[in-house]
């Protein structure tokens, strides 16, 4: 046992880090919704090059977590969704932001 | 610093997608293609005729070009609206390029006034110069590269014309030859990006939805 033991990194920031944006995915897709107002699926399918089943699966989650909504209309017969971010979502992708720019600031190098 | 810069590329990728259909250049194409072929029809329809019948020509195109776009390019690459530093720069382009079709409407009833009084390269070098600052500054608000080519393109086309008419005689000062070349090699870039567009996004229509779902 070390007389001067480190001093333990503060792992606080790591934990307080939102699980729902963490996924590789679905911040893909939180970045290009923060950046743009709106985007319908097709559009957001070619930026993220994410299959439909995929982002479907990933644009199910963020809504659950309020973090997007997705309007769905028709436009003519066919089916048309424009996803866009809420406001939870726009503060909950910026606090995450600052939270992983925290935890890489405290890691020792 | 690194999550800002990725910020600004995947707002940068986002507009630029919308902007990769090849469409604008096409239209910018049929734009040029009235400086090569109305010096031509000038003789038979005269000054006048030979450029304002190309109003319903541009018309066309234009309806056009939103019919592809809404049923061909939009069941491909979907649609999008951009944020408010977007909306800010497209509305400086706007302005810019308001600005600068007031200016050479007045500079061209200038010139139509007291041509015979203006030297040689006066005004090829002075339209070359105003088309080269404006394309530059579309090309930068709306970071689309290509628009410095254009723009260098169709800057080049009345000085060359009007060094082909004074060192070889060609006719007209040269244009049907420079900017019809100039309207050429912008039609081919926007129907090779079209085409592009065509053979790698097939369109997603409500049964490819479902079945891939």
């Amino acid at each position: 046992m070390s007389d001067s033991p480190e001093q333990p990194v503060d792992l606080k920031p790591l934990i307080a880090i939102d699980q729902v944006i963490h996924a590789q995915a679905r911040l893909i897709v939180l970045t290009y919704l923060y950046v743009v107002e709106s985007v319908d699926y097709v559009y957001l399918m070619h930026l993220t090059r994410l299959t439909w089943g995929n982002l479907s699966t990933h644009l199910g989650k963020l809504e659950e977590a309020g973090y997007i909504e997705i309007e769905k209309e028709f436009q003519g017969k066919k089916p048309h969704s424009t996803i866009r971010l809420t406001a939870q979502g726009r503060q909950a992708f910026r606090e995450y932001k600052q939270s992983m720019q925290q935890v890489l600031d405290d890691l020792p190098d | 610093m690194s999550e800002k810069i990725s910020l600004k590329d995947a707002e940068r990728k986002a507009f630029k997608l919308a902007l990769q259909d090849g469409l604008w250049d096409i239209l910018l194409a049929c734009f040029t293609l009235m400086f090569a072929v109305a010096p031509l029809l000038s003789t038979s329809l005269g000054d006048f005729w030979s450029s304002a019948i190309f109003l319903p020509f541009w018309a066309l195109v234009y309806l056009v070009i939103k019919l592809l776009r809404k049923n061909v390019i939009k069941p491909r690459l979907g649609s999008v609206k951009f944020g408010p530093s977007r909306t800010a720069r497209l509305l400086k382009f706007n302005l810019l390029t308001t600005s600068i079709l007031l200016v050479t409407f007045i500079l061209g009833i200038l010139a139509a006034i007291n041509f015979a009084a203006l030297p040689g390269w006066t005004f090829p070098v002075s339209m070359g110069l105003g088309v080269l600052i404006g394309f530059t500054l579309a090309g930068y608000l709306l970071e689309f590269n290509e628009l410095y080519f254009y723009g260098l393109l169709i800057a080049l086309s009345p000085i060359v014309g009007e060094w082909l008419y004074f060192n070889l005689n060609v006719s007209h000062h040269g244009f049907p030859i420079t900017f019809g070349a100039t309207s050429l090699v912008i039609l081919i870039s926007g129907l090779f990006k079209f085409v592009h567009i065509l053979r790698e996004y097939p369109p997603f229509t409500t049964n490819t939805l479902s079945g891939a779902a």
